[in-house]
């Protein structure tokens, strides 16, 4: 897969997270019906667990996303490394609420676990896209090099620099 | 495109940054959980221990078994509850009382409590001398009584003395008869009654709630919140379409 299309794709699934995450906190703000047939994600959401110091852990999820979202949509080596970076703290953090639901709240949020399966693939994605990351423009091309013509028809020597190995040249 | 080496060096970093992260907002969600709770548990009355005798929240309320309120009433809630669950008992303490003053006492509503012990031991020691209480129809204000004084989880918070301080305060109500009758056969029939109940209605954590017609077909509702408004519009919304 091309890094464009790892970056479209990771774009796409930050997206959808940032929905996810907006309702719950549309729904945490406004006191709106949550809709949920587990059963659990009223649960979880008034456990204590859902909230770090006062905010919404919907809303640090929501500006993960959309870090991710800008990361993704970001050319370059520093944007590939943030979006890794988020992607797989997010991967590590949402593990650990996983782990929150099942063993100290008993319940389990749908809403949540759609969320983790999208922090999963954004994870996968932005591994991916390190690992295929294209050559960087600095790097010098090692093809043999043809001499210049000057204006006057003869051909430039070439420094010793520029020659191609010796053991591509022929004899006469 | 071409793929380049894989760089270890460029991956331990991202890796390295990322275990960082995470743990600092481990460790962040876990002190403020902590502050939850002990806010939480600072805001629980803690004296007097038990209610004195005829301020009970129950008092002049009919009670049969598990249910609370006149068996005429229009409208049943049945609440699925741990007697540990930390969120049942917040629930218990804020929008129960309110429940009973706005739609039991006026008899609009009748609440049956069934009782689940999934927690640990001390569930099911709570919940057989609950159960035992309700086969004397006072079910309620021991149910009550323990949520006013819920302990940490399985700390061994359910002792015969706290039983014995609670159904004191319960005119009619016999604490040493209470506390040998909670081993006996008799409650199980009941504790199984709740249990199927709650697999048949899908109950999957507490508190849970079924709300419909008394006699009628009852609906698993969703609850925004444990305060009272969190249940009361779809109270309102039930007593307005009979």
């Amino acid at each position: 897969m091309s890094e464009r299309r790892l970056r479209l794709a990771s774009q796409v699934i930050a997206l959808l997270g940032t929905a996810i995450t907006a309702y719950l906190l549309y729904v945490r703000q406004t006191g709106a019906g949550l809709a949920c047939t587990t059963g659990g994600c009223e649960t979880v959401q008034n456990s204590p667990y859902a909230e770090l110091f006062g905010m919404p852990v919907a809303a640090l999820g929501l500006v993960g996303f959309l870090g991710v979202f800008a990361a993704a949509a970001a050319p370059g080596g520093w944007a590939r490394l943030t979006q890794a970076t988020l992607a797989i703290s997010a991967l590590l953090f949402s593990a650990y609420l996983i782990y929150t639901q099942i063993v100290l709240i008993g319940a389990i949020c749908e809403w949540c676990l759609a969320g983790d399966v999208l922090i999963s693939a954004l994870a996968a994605l932005a591994i991916l896209r390190l690992r295929l990351t294209p050559l960087p423009p600095a790097i010098p091309s090692r093809a043999p090099q043809h001499p210049k013509r000057r204006p006057n028809g003869s051909r430039t020597s070439l420094s010793r620099a520029n020659r191609p190995p010796a053991r591509v040249r022929h004899k006469r | 495109m071409r793929r380049l080496p894989y760089s270890r060096h460029r991956f331990t970093v991202v890796i390295a940054a990322a275990v960082a992260i995470a743990t600092i907002l481990i460790a962040a969600s876990q002190v403020s959980a902590r502050g939850a709770e002990q806010q939480a548990t600072a805001a629980t009355p803690s004296e007097p221990r038990v209610s004195p005798p005829g301020t009970s929240f129950a008092a002049g309320i009919s009670q049969h078994g598990a249910a609370l309120g006149s068996p005429s009433a229009p409208l049943t809630l049945v609440e699925y509850a741990d007697l540990q669950c930390p969120y049942c008992g917040q629930w218990s303490r804020e929008t129960l009382p309110v429940l009973v003053d706005r739609y039991v006492r006026p008899g609009k509503l009748r609440i049956v409590f069934n009782g689940m012990a999934f927690v640990g031991p001390d569930s099911d020691r709570a919940l057989r001398t609950a159960v035992a209480a309700g086969r004397h129809d006072h079910l309620w204000e021991v149910v009550h009584g323990l949520y006013e004084n819920q302990g940490a989880e399985n700390s061994g918070w359910v002792t015969d003395e706290l039983i014995g301080e609670i159904v004191a305060r319960v005119p009619g109500l016999d604490a040493r008869a209470l506390l040998d009758e909670r081993w006996t056969d008799s409650v199980d029939p009941e504790i199984r009654r709740a249990s199927a109940a709650a697999s048949a209605a899908g109950v999957k954590s507490t508190p849970s709630f079924q709300l419909g017609p008394t006699g009628g077909r009852l609906e698993l509702i969703s609850v925004t919140s444990l305060a009272p408004d969190g249940i009361v519009p779809a109270i309102e919304r039930a007593l307005g379409t009979r």
